[in-house]
């Protein structure tokens, strides 16, 4: 071996040394650890200080218009505080308020139908352009080809636009649909009247909800959660019959897990036994409807449909016979309600015959007078479902709804909405359906307006309503109001009836039991799809907001994923196990792929998946989240109220 | 050298000990505690927030069921929503508190006030995350990342609370700003006696259901005094079994609270379902 010499040692270390410098310089490292070194040493970024005070107003979000307080920095909002309203929303509605993809300015449509390609015009434009296309159509003869589409909670603007649709000649006004809507189709059929069933929670003493998840954001949620709070302190029992232990399930005193989609067969159960028990209804055609239940619907055959033992069923029915003030809530849902006319009546039916109809503590009828109406020469479809699948428009309005995203039909209107349809959309932040819009003119936050000053240059889309409708020829005189604050307190009334007249639809449920049985024995589907809803997303609108998203738990949606959840039971069955990662078939096609979680709080035979998800086009934050479950489920439009009941779907996994 | 006297005991004027009872008989799981408590305590803003090890949040909205348990059977199975946040451990002696995270911190960013609250100074934090290892409850989160509020989320920020950097360990403070506040407002209208201030944190102000009180543990008329709710055969403390010896096995009891520090929360769950008490207490009674 040759002798190194100490020079050549020296040498190698020295070049060792430059070596690794330059290696080192060339990584990347010392900017990284430069970067670091300011980041961890650097303030943070400090929120602006400035005077505090706390603005007072009215909760803009339902007709309950809840007294709320707005904490303020100089002229930012920080805080809401509620006072114990009973409702959570308010608490969402800063975030709502300062979302950066909030829409600035009125945009009109620049790349094609469906890129969400705009560029932003004047108010002025854009209320000039859409009042000429109403006159244009009213003058050519074409007013019925205005339609619009309200949101299930755009009441004061709804109000508004339901007016300017009427007026113009259409009855195309459709609301997506609402526990209000759908019972509002099914009172005309079995009471006669107009108006929404309205069921006395403050003062009943036993609550048995059909799939009703009431306290999920059913109904008005502030009135649910007090109405709670008060059966907790009487001691009223609640009774929550679901496919799956919902969160209204969690606090009812008695969860009672059915096969999904038989909740009316059940009803009809109950029924059974009340005729046995001799509690009959004076209602017109008992005596026909009562022979098909007794007939048709004995506890063992019940029991063997709905999965509910007979001895549960006959407690059920004792309890519900023998409490002072019992009511029966149909409406399966919480913020998304699905549900049939033949459940509705079924339900009341049960009402009916323990003598509740028309009673304090019972169910009754409401009517909101609102504006009042305005008689249109026409027919419309019966139902947004309907009008979508049956209906056409040269100009439609969407406010403050997403029918792309939340019907079923979403994809179909969608379609529709590619061709000539002139699209109005009123929305806070664009959503799946405003991808569609020539316009979208930019709505207020439920705070804004009053107490906060309205940022950019968004209105109350009562306001934006009302000056299109102002703008059009002939209608000056139909809209005397000068804004938002002359409407809401004329939208606010509402008249409760007690109507305890009923009268059985028998021809419905001729058929009914033929019918789901068929749908319940396919054997190509052997699972069957029910709807769940996470906290605070509802039916997808809170999905924008990053603060909801921190609230879904690891077997809702991680990563992008959302989860589904099945019985140990049915996992065996398709051999799938915890975290599977799994595709969804309906007849109508296929969504996935989503995470299965194995639970037993779902009923076996059912996958549970949460609504809601799967926007394509909803804010960074909503997007290519999860899946769309609305786009596989049931299409069958209900012949009288016109929505379809997409609630129960047959599916298969893979 | 002997006769060294004990340290002396700090005296002070606050009387007040700040607890918690949540009714979950009443929590619907809505979530508005998380988003309030989000919104005042200005929690970061990802792109992502299903992103489960990237979030931060202090209140966690927990989901338990009962149906792992050997003889769940379908139809039976339970579910309740538990909010969840620090529970404000005062160790053994509540006199002379030393909750476990607080014994470990090398560098005082965590510390027990005379109010009970165990404070976070994101600032002062190194990020040894010794304190989250040490936490029975899982209720410190660590910023692995930079909090980020995107644009004009920004503006809702409250300047009461610092952002924190990256590389901290962050934890709920009871809202102690909110505290803060309260007595500055007190002392602005002349009243300088630190009992005579109360005050409501962001989750339990939002509560719909009133499910969730607040107020001082020794005060007779105060919604969660303690005395009371040691007597509540509704009440049960979060993985607290040792509660369960206090009357059944006094002996016992003292042995084991000779031999071990438990963390003695001070926040009390109610709830009149029997599993639900055990499987919070982490005790049963079969």
């Amino acid at each position: 071996m040759e002798k190194l010499e100490r020079r050549e040692i020296i040498m190698m270390a020295g070049g060792a040394v430059a070596g690794a410098a330059v290696g080192t310089l060339f990584s990347g490292a010392p900017f990284l650890g430069l970067q670091w070194l300011v980041e961890w040493t650097q303030d943070q970024y400090v929120p602006a200080p400035g005077e505090e005070k706390y603005l007072q107003g009215r909760c803009l979000l339902c007709p309950s218009a809840c007294a709320l307080s707005v904490r303020m920095i100089g002229s930012r909002a920080v805080k809401v505080e509620t006072a114990n309203t009973g409702c959570y929303k308010p608490q969402l509605a800063i975030q709502m308020l300062y979302h950066p993809e909030r829409i600035k300015n009125p945009l009109k449509r620049v790349g094609k139908k469906g890129s969400g390609k705009f560029a932003p015009v004047s108010w002025e434009e854009a209320i000039k352009d859409i009042a000429a296309k109403i006159d244009g159509l009213r003058a050519g003869g074409k007013a019925a080809r205005i339609a619009a589409i309200n949101g299930s909670a755009a009441y004061a603007s709804g109000e508004i636009l339901k007016r300017l649709v009427r007026a113009s000649g259409s009855p195309n006004v459709y609301s997506e649909p609402c526990v209000n809507t759908l019972s509002a189709a099914a009172t005309r059929l079995t009471q006669g009247q107009s108006g929404s069933i309205y069921y006395d929670f403050e003062n009943t003493d036993y609550i048995l909800s059909f799939g009703a998840r009431l306290v999920e954001g059913w109904g008005d949620p502030g009135r649910m959660n007090r109405a709670l709070v008060g059966w907790k302190e009487r001691k009223a029992r609640y009774v929550q019959i679901d496919t799956a232990c919902t969160r209204s399930a969690s606090m009812a005193d008695k969860w009672v897990p059915v096969n999904a989609g038989t909740e009316t067969v059940l009803a009809l159960g109950i029924a059974n036994r009340l005729i046995s028990m001799g509690r009959l209804s004076g209602g017109a055609n008992f005596a026909q409807w009562s022979q098909i239940v007794i007939n048709d619907y004995t506890p063992e055959r019940v029991a063997q449909i709905t999965g509910v033992g007979v001895d549960a069923i006959k407690e059920i029915a004792r309890e519900f016979a023998t409490a002072r003030n019992p009511i029966a809530v149909a409406g399966k849902g919480a913020s998304a309600v699905s549900s049939s006319t033949v459940e509705f009546a079924a339900v009341q039916a049960l009402n009916s015959m323990v003598g509740s109809l028309g009673r304090r503590g019972g169910v009754m009828l409401v009517d909101y007078p609102g504006l009042g109406e305005v008689a249109v020469n026409a027919a419309g479809a019966k139902g947004l479902d309907d009008f979508i699948k049956n209906g056409a428009a040269d100009l439609l309005f969407i406010n403050e709804a997403n029918p792309v995203h939340r019907s079923v039909y979403g994809r179909a209107l969608a379609e529709k909405l590619k061709k000539d349809t002139m699209v109005v959309a009123l929305m806070p932040l664009l959503n799946d359906s405003a991808a569609y819009a020539d316009y979208v003119l930019p709505t207020i936050s439920p705070i804004e307006g009053e107490p906060v000053e309205p940022r950019f240059r968004a209105m109350h889309p009562a306001d934006a309503l009302l000056a299109i409708a102002k703008a059009v020829k002939g209608l000056e005189n139909a809209f005397p109001w000068t804004g938002n604050k002359d409407i809401i307190p004329l939208i606010g009334r509402q008249n409760v009836k007690a109507a305890g007249n009923f009268t059985f639809p028998v021809e419905l449920f001729r058929t009914y039991l033929a019918e789901i049985s068929k749908k319940i024995g396919d054997k190509n589907y052997p699972l069957s799809l029910v709807p769940i809803e996470a906290p605070m997303v509802g039916d997808g609108d809170g999905l924008a907001l990053p603060y909801v998203l921190k609230g879904l738990d690891a077997v809702t949606l991680t990563g992008s994923k959302l989860w589904v959840m099945i019985n140990p039971e049915t996992a065996k069955q398709e051999g799938v196990s915890e975290g599977s990662r799994i595709d969804i078939e309906s007849a109508r096609g296929e969504i996935g792929s989503v995470k299965v979680h194995i639970t037993k709080t779902v009923a076996p035979g059912a996958v549970a998946i949460p609504i809601g998800f799967g926007h394509e086009f909803y804010t960074r934050y909503a997007e290519d989240k999860g899946v769309n479950a609305k786009e596989i489920m049931s299409d069958d439009i209900d012949p009288i109220s016109g929505a379809a009941d997409w609630w129960f779907t047959r599916v298969k996994i893979s | 050298m002997s006769g060294h006297a004990a340290p002396k005991k700090k005296v002070s004027d606050m009387k007040r000990l700040w607890g918690m009872s949540i009714d979950l008989d009443k929590c619907t799981g809505c979530g508005a505690c998380q988003v309030a408590c989000s919104q005042e305590n200005n929690m970061p803003i990802f792109d992502d927030d299903s992103d489960l090890p990237k979030r931060v949040v202090f209140l966690d909205l927990m989901k338990v069921t009962n149906e792992n348990d050997k003889d769940a059977k379908f139809g039976e199975v339970k579910v309740a929503y538990l909010p969840k946040m620090c529970m404000q451990c005062a160790g053994n002696d509540p006199e002379n508190p030393h909750p476990p995270c607080v014994s470990v911190c090398p560098v005082v960013a965590t510390d027990v006030g005379d109010d009970g609250v165990v404070s976070q100074i994101w600032s002062r934090c190194i990020g040894c995350r010794y304190c989250q290892a040490s936490c029975p409850y899982e209720a410190r989160v660590f910023h692995w990342w930079k909090p980020r509020y995107e644009g004009s989320f920004q503006e809702g920020l409250n300047p009461d609370v610092s952002v924190s950097s990256r590389g901290a360990v962050v934890k709920c403070t009871f809202c102690s700003h909110i505290w803060k506040r309260e007595r500055d407002r007190m002392i602005a209208k002349g009243i300088t006696d630190i009992n005579a201030v109360q005050y409501t944190p962001a989750c339990v102000s939002s509560c719909p259901t009133g499910a969730m009180k607040f107020g001082d543990l020794k005060d007779p008329q105060s919604p969660v005094y303690e005395e009371k709710l040691r007597r509540d055969p509704r009440a049960v403390r979060l993985v607290h079994s040792i509660d369960a010896l206090r009357d059944t096995n006094p002996a016992e009891y003292e042995r084991r609270m000779k031999i071990k520090d438990f963390p003695n929360p001070k926040v009390w769950y109610l709830t009149s379902n029997e599993w639900l008490r055990e499987k919070l207490s982490g005790f049963k009674k079969s």
